[in-house]
């Protein structure tokens, strides 16, 4: 870097990266936000093939669109129509430019338009290109495809997710998706420590599948090693790790209101009889130890319930927290947006403009760094909005270009 | 044990290049559970991750699953799982002398790692203010519940409640089931993955600029930033998202009971809703969904919803995970099989790209199964070359040749109770 560029970069730790990105949906744009947010230069190209999809320029409910801007606050957009020859020509040039370029199309797109990872990096040799799948570029199931619930599927966590007497429920929403999304800005920015270091480009094959299937924990082991004794199973609020209980959601006064309560030490124990005013039946000698609460878990959450339903879901964290035990709120939407001071109190949600000016509440990034602390100044582009910035300002695209291409229906 | 597949007999450690991204990089890693991820991520990706163990060994050591389910030491799986490719010390770090000590390690060290309570290690004078004098480009990441600050910076949480807290849970399951936690400690993992960002985030900075930085990560905005529709629907219908079970949007995206487990299909096209009464049709199970007013596959969500689920359930019964799941992915829909645990090891797409490895257990020579890489990177890939240390494997290695100790030094701090 140069040293302009090291008292320039104000708080973000990527400014002077440019990310030519294709990605769409949640996976793909979740990973950009995170690089936008420190600075980075997002060019999101988008066609008007994809207006209505989840998190679409256009999408069609309130919530598609509080998708769209949160996951793709503070980047620019690009309409360019890839089926045309000159979009290809001018994505390739874009190519020239561009630090990183990030893509989530199935396996064939990207080689259709000559701009396969061997292709692109005859235009720019140290590009990094991040390609996002659902099982990877290589292997029999490579053409397969998935949504995150798919993968969820795929993976066990829908099977091992919910209460072993009861259907499994699965994560309630794409976690394969933010979990994707984590791999894909973590892969790029070890790509990018490389380059720095090395001065090489590479190509990141991140299969979903497997970046989801990473965080099954213990299991692949345990079950290499233990087989059919394997504890891994379905254990609904029971952590399958660990024992102890008191371990779940207790029901609460009110509708719907329920606290997470977590004991895993006697010393935790003693404190929750205690903050109960020593009920006579959290005195009886089957709940004095770990083991002994773990081999009745079933009768002691329908008791700990008769307590937890006199109270307040609040008021029983309160009472628990200042007893040293590990209890929470089970938080809805409205909680955490309306009536949790403390996530307010950090400035978790952000206030942004769109582009009509209107405010818009995004997600922040869930960790603070003290020198860059980044953070995105803008929601969503509009479709389309940066056509000038991009094409004229970046690739130097002279009047007379940009009106023959408009002619063509290339911004289409 | 079931292993199948063309790359079975794959080898630990049979990549290429040599350089990995974080090759060179030194980390202290002071973690627990909520950490113990992040810490294996980055020694995973080629950095000297130096576990700091309490004397007599870290606790983790005594969380299960068991090898045989023999909770005897060096036979945590959990521990043998999140520990890969690191070096083991033992040190006291609450004793002064310990702390001397890490603080000299600090001083050589890129990035320190810990999930202490807030204060905890500035008490020990371990702080990030503190160690940071003495080395200015140091990377200091705190991973704590609620973060440094705030109304409930000292509150407790375990992953469960982290969870709740984040508003992951009150959404996970059925209507009539309590909030669910996801399968595994999910909260800690994503705390370790969010925060394992936020330090290549630093690394990087610090190339440019030779700072180092500290980083406040909090579990709950961890899972918070993690929960796809939770906030965006509150925010912007001014509804919270409730539980919902498996019928994700209706039955827009969903999982079914079958003949032989569940499996989902995703409708995500028209192409897909009609595909999908077609076959219903055939089998003489579509009832009146083939009629012109359920064309409209948002009808899902609609009022007619429970009709609507009746038969596809009804029709779901009479067909296998394979054959459903074959059946969409010729015609190119994401349908596929809830995948039992004692089956993830049959896996051919992950044996196929070598995900899974094969190393020895510890001790034993038996064969076991590591889960691999959760990104391919081509020229500075993910690598296991070690497996997880055994308590105070690398005293000698480190004590002495980094830190210049003499044996009768090394002796005396046994002696304390230090090392």
């Amino acid at each position: 870097m140069t040293s302009a560029e090291k008292t320039s970069n104000s708080g973000h730790a990527l400014q002077g990266i440019r990310v030519l990105d294709f990605t769409w949906i949640h996976a793909g744009p979740s990973a950009t936000r995170v690089l936008a947010d420190q600075g980075a230069e997002v060019i999101k190209v988008e066609s008007n093939q994809a207006l209505a999809v989840v998190g679409g320029p256009s999408s069609a409910t309130a919530r598609g669109l509080g998708q769209r801007h949160n996951w793709n606050a503070g980047k620019r957009s690009i309409s360019l129509d890839m089926k045309t020859p000159q979009g290809v020509a001018i994505a390739k040039r874009l190519v020239a430019v561009s630090d990183v370029v990030a893509e989530n199309f199935s396996g064939r797109v990207m080689p259709g338009w000559g701009m396969d990872y061997q292709s692109i990096r005859q235009i720019k040799p140290d590009v990094i290109m991040l390609s996002m799948s659902g099982f990877g570029r290589t292997g029999p199931w490579k053409d397969r495809v998935s949504y995150g619930q798919t993968l969820q599927a795929y993976s066990g966590f829908t099977e091992l997710t919910g209460f072993p007497n009861a259907d499994p429920c699965g994560p309630a929403s794409a976690y394969s998706d933010a979990v994707g999304g984590m791999a894909g800005a973590q892969a790029v920015l070890l790509a990018l420590l490389h380059r720095a270091r090395t001065g090489q480009g590479q190509w990141i094959d991140l299969s979903q599948f497997e970046a989801l299937s990473s965080l099954l924990d213990t299991l692949v082991l345990d079950m290499s090693a233990n087989g059919s004794n394997s504890h891994n199973l379905r254990s609904g609020n029971r952590p399958p790790h660990e024992t102890g209980a008191p371990q779940g959601a207790y029901p609460c006064r009110g509708e719907d209101r329920w606290v997470a309560i977590s004991i895993l030490t006697d010393g935790e124990w003693d404190s929750l009889v205690h903050v109960m005013e020593n009920p006579a039946w959290a005195q009886e000698g089957r709940f004095s130890t770990a083991d002994g609460r773990s081999s009745h878990a079933e009768e002691l959450d329908s008791l700990l319930e008769t307590w937890t339903r006199q109270h307040t879901a609040e008021e029983i964290m309160r009472l628990l927290q200042d007893a040293g035990v590990a209890a929470g709120v089970v938080q809805t939407g409205a909680d955490l947006a309306e009536n949790d001071p403390h996530i307010k109190g950090r400035g978790f949600f952000r206030q942004v403009s769109d582009h009509q000016g209107i405010s818009r509440t995004i997600e922040g990034a869930p960790y603070k760094l003290s020198r860059t602390p980044g953070g995105a100044k803008s929601g969503a582009p509009a479709f389309g909005a940066d056509q000038t910035y991009v094409l004229r300002d970046v690739l130097g695209m002279s009047d007379e270009e940009l009106a023959d291409c408009a002619i063509a229906g290339v911004f289409e | 044990m079931v292993l199948s597949g063309p790359s079975q007999e794959r080898k630990v450690n049979e990549n290429s290049s040599g350089q990995q991204p974080l090759t060179g990089m030194r980390v202290l890693d002071l973690s627990g559970p909520m950490g113990v991820y992040c810490g294996k991520l980055m020694a995973d990706m080629g950095a000297d991750v130096i576990k700091v163990e309490p004397p007599g060994g870290d606790p983790m050591r005594k969380i299960g699953p068991f090898l045989n389910g023999d909770s005897s030491p060096g036979h945590s799986l959990y521990w043998l799982h999140f520990n890969t490719n690191k070096r083991s010390i033992t040190l006291d770090v609450a004793d002064p002398k310990g702390a001397e000590l890490l603080s000299k390690m600090a001083s050589g060290a890129d990035v320190v790692l810990e999930t202490s309570p807030p204060g905890y290690m500035d008490s020990l004078g371990l702080g990030y203010d503190r160690l940071s004098q003495g080395n200015p480009g140091l990377i200091y990441a705190s991973l704590t519940p609620f973060g440094q600050t705030g109304p409930y910076k000292d509150f407790k949480a375990t992953d469960l409640t982290g969870f709740a807290m984040g508003g992951y849970m009150y959404v996970t399951g059925w209507p009539d089931t309590p909030p669910t936690r996801l399968w595994g400690s999910q909260a800690y993992n994503t705390t370790s993955n969010r925060a394992f960002i936020a330090i290549l985030l630093a690394l990087y900075h610090r190339m440019a600029t030779g700072e180092g930085q500290f980083i406040d990560v909090s579990m709950q905005e961890a899972v918070a930033a993690t929960t796809e529709h939770v906030n965006t629907t509150y925010n912007y219908t001014g509804e919270p998202a409730v539980r919902c079970g498996f019928r994700h949007g209706g039955q827009f995206v969903a999982t079914w009971r079958c003949k032989d487990g569940f499996v989902s299909i995703t409708t995500n096209t028209q192409q897909a809703w009609d595909d999908l009464r077609d076959w219903m049709a055939q089998d003489g199970m579509a009832g009146d969904l083939s009629s012109e007013r359920f064309n409209d596959r948002f009808i899902l969500r609609g009022e007619h919803g429970d009709h609507i689920e009746e038969l596809i359930q009804a029709w779901a019964l009479t067909h296998t995970r394979e054959e459903i799941t074959e059946w969409g992915q010729a015609r190119h829909h994401p349908w596929g099989p809830a995948t039992r645990a004692d089956e993830i090891l049959e896996n051919e797409q992950l044996w196929d790209r070598g995900y899974f490895i094969k190393a020895a257990s510890p001790g034993q020579g038996e064969k076991m199964v590591y889960p691999g890489a959760p990104y391919k990177l081509s020229e500075s890939p993910w690598q296991l070359s070690q497996q997880a240390p055994e308590i105070g494997q690398h005293n000698d290695e480190i004590y002495r040749s980094d830190l210049d100790l003499s044996q009768v030094e090394l002796d005396a701090l046994a002696a304390q109770g230090v090392i």
